[in-house]
């Protein structure tokens, strides 16, 4: 029984250098196709939130006065951030009808799926890095050594959006038009974490439902490692981490059932 | 050898859902999630039981919808199985397929990593193999440039020779012999035949009941998810031949022979094959059956339904005397996915010419099941066409046609006419 278990489960087959070969291949693919794509390439991934940023900088700096200090650096930081999370999301949310060819290929772990999506925005946001370590030197930060928490941070919000992808991917499965719906979620979440704005803007009463985002903690802590230099909100990421670690096995499950269903269904 | 595959008592359940089932998270909220359940259960597969040694190559037969894809689902572990047992030694590869993982924007190198990586090779694996993958595919001089500029045979090629150089336990194929030209087919049963002595397990799902008689050493017919025969290959496919013959004709009705209004006699199952649920009542050849080569051909069909038939497909081949296909023609591909059938009515195809040369041909008219299973009323070597040219060519076409000298140094070899 033990045996018929294995066989059912492939990546308990599989050694981890393997899996580390396979999604190496995958992650190298989805960037070859993206550079060959658009003439810009890899640049596009930068040029995007450079263009975002200067729309918030005109609106919120010419049109309307935000006064924030830093505030290339503030709103920079917050979009990496998001775009790498929202990008994961909307691409991950297809993932399983996109990838019939592999998901019927014998033994192929389809889990590792998101986790590609996910890696692949992950890369993009280390290339902007140095993008944003430019703006922080001309608006005048001193990084500190708690800089250092930039790795674990990252690692806390690759968990939550593994997590979260499989939820939405093995939803799409049974209604196609998640993606189209999720599209218009992202853009309401997207007003719904501090990234052109302040936290302290948002009134007091509305701060413990406003707090449920887990995205509004975690654009936090980047600010707070990264432009000000002090201490993350460990008590937040402690309870992020907690949640994703309890939602993502019963994910990883339920995408695992739907992808089997969507090729039984066929 | 010890068995590769042990198959016990394998059993594969479905649900079948409402045809409104909602597809939309919008539709799902409107209908109040009532029709998401199942309507029906049915049994894909039900009680196979089969054994393949290391080796050894089991083929297994039957029609569409016979359970042969779930079989090699629950094979290649891409579906549970409901019940019963499977266990499967080493690792699986499998010919399904081929090339649909392939992006045209990449190179054949980098699609051939991937690939091969995905069917369960380490990388280095790969880069070691990579030059015999190569040259096996033969594809050396096109091994960079994007597989989007590559022919289809070659992306066969490439996907077939990147599948059979993963050194699998055990191979699924589903139907490989229509890869790519016929050297390469031998090729391909070449390695088979090699993969084989070398230990591989082989499971083979065809349609075609010679191939599996030919190649494999055990053969498995199944009918509606189950079993009707397990076997030596010989028996199997004789059992399996002779039960189509006789669904054939079961499907014809008995009938004493017809005329047609030019007077041909039609008689079942010799020039006429079908359940006859709908009928050819007549075929008409506008402007008439003898034409000029490059004229426009009308063909009339007249059918008949009793009482209604939901949607057909009507078809319209033209053969030369000895059967060699000249035309072969269907609403379907056309584009007309429907065509209802009440009582009596009359369907045309326009050929706005038909460049044949000249000879005797026959029209072979039939209208088909939506789903290409049997045909209604199929009327073979009924209707003569005389096609008459003034030059004469060899061969079946007689495309309009010049000729000119466009240059030549000694112009005046050629006589003015």
């Amino acid at each position: 029984m033990k045996q018929l278990d294995q066989a059912l489960n492939p990546i308990s087959l599989r050694k981890p250098g393997y899996l580390w070969d396979l999604l190496k291949s995958l992650v190298d693919r989805d960037l070859k196709l993206m550079y060959k794509r658009s003439t810009l390439g890899i640049a596009w991934t930068l040029i995007n939130p450079l263009l975002q940023l200067l729309v918030f900088i005109f609106v919120f700096q010419l049109i309307i006065k935000i006064d924030i200090p830093q505030y290339s650096s503030y709103v920079f930081t917050g979009l990496l951030a998001w775009n790498w999370f929202q990008n994961s999301l909307f691409q991950a949310t297809g993932i399983i009808i996109d990838s019939r060819p592999l998901i019927r290929q014998p033994g192929f772990p389809s889990v590792t799926l998101p986790v590609v999506v996910v890696t692949t925005g992950l890369i993009h946001f280390i290339l902007a890095l140095p993008v944003l370590v430019v703006f922080l030197l001309i608006d005048g930060v001193q990084l500190t050594p708690i800089v250092l928490c930039l790795p674990l941070l990252q690692l806390i919000q690759f968990g939550l959006t593994v997590t979260l992808s499989y939820f939405l991917a093995a939803v799409n499965v049974t209604f196609r038009d998640t993606q189209h719906t999720l599209g218009v979620l992202l853009q309401f979440l997207f007003y719904l974490t501090p990234i052109f704005y302040e936290i302290d803007s948002i009134p007091e009463r509305f701060w413990y439902a406003y707090g449920l985002n887990p995205m509004v903690h975690i654009v936090t802590c980047y600010r707070q490692i990264l432009i000000w230099g002090v201490q993350p909100d460990w008590l937040a990421l402690v309870i992020i981490a907690g949640v994703t670690l309890i939602l993502l096995p019963i994910g990883y499950r339920v995408f695992r059932r739907q992808s089997l269903r969507f090729v039984e269904e066929i | 050898m010890r068995d590769a595959i042990l198959v016990e008592n394998l059993g594969k359940h479905f649900n079948r859902y409402h045809v409104t089932k909602p597809f939309t998270i919008m539709e799902a909220v409107l209908s109040g999630l009532q029709r998401i359940k199942p309507v029906e259960h049915f049994w894909a597969l039900r009680g196979v039981s089969f054994t393949v040694e290391g080796g050894k190559m089991l083929g297994v037969i039957g029609h569409n919808g016979a359970g042969k894809s779930t079989l090699l689902q629950l094979l290649g572990k891409v579906a549970h199985p409901t019940e019963g047992r499977i266990k499967m030694r080493g690792r699986v590869g499998a010919l399904l397929d081929l090339g649909a993982g392939f992006h045209g924007d990449l190179t054949g190198r980098d699609n051939l990593f991937v690939t091969a990586i995905v069917a369960g090779l380490r990388r280095q694996e790969v880069a070691y193999r990579l030059d015999r993958i190569v040259k096996f595919a033969e594809l050396e001089g096109f091994i960079d440039n994007p597989v989007r500029t590559y022919s289809s045979g070659m992306m066969m090629r490439l996907a077939f020779s990147i599948a059979v150089h993963t050194d699998p336990d055990i191979l699924l194929v589903d139907e490989f012999l229509s890869v790519g030209d016929l050297s390469f087919q031998v090729k391909c049963l070449n390695r088979i035949t090699e993969m084989k002595e070398q230990g591989c397990a082989i499971v083979l799902v065809s349609h075609d009941v010679s191939q599996v008689e030919r190649l494999c050493d055990r053969a498995l017919w199944l009918k509606q998810g189950t079993v009707m025969a397990y076997g030596e290959p010989e028996v199997v496919a004789g059992q399996y031949t002779s039960e189509m013959r006789s669904q054939t004709q079961h499907r014809t009705p008995h009938r004493p022979p017809q005329l047609t209004r030019t007077g041909a006699q039609l008689q079942v199952n010799q020039n006429r094959f079908g359940s006859l649920e709908a009928e050819i009542i007549d075929v008409r050849f506008l402007p008439k059956s003898a034409i000029e080569s490059g004229d426009r051909l009308q063909v009339e069909i007249d059918y008949r339904a009793q009482p209604t038939v939901d949607s057909a497909i009507f078809s319209v081949a033209v053969s030369q005397e000895d059967s060699k296909p000249c035309l072969d023609v269907n609403s379907l591909e056309a584009g007309i996915p429907y065509i209802p059938l009440q009582e009596k009515g009359t369907i045309r195809l326009t050929l706005d010419r038909l460049d044949l040369s000249s000879g005797q041909y026959f029209v072979n008219v039939g209208i088909y099941k939506q789903d290409w299973s049997y045909a209604y009323d199929y009327h073979w070597h009924v209707y003569p066409l005389t096609v008459d040219s003034k030059t004469p060519s060899k061969g079946i076409l007689q495309p309009p046609m010049r000729w000119e000298v466009v240059s030549s140094k000694t112009p005046q070899l050629l006589p003015p006419r």
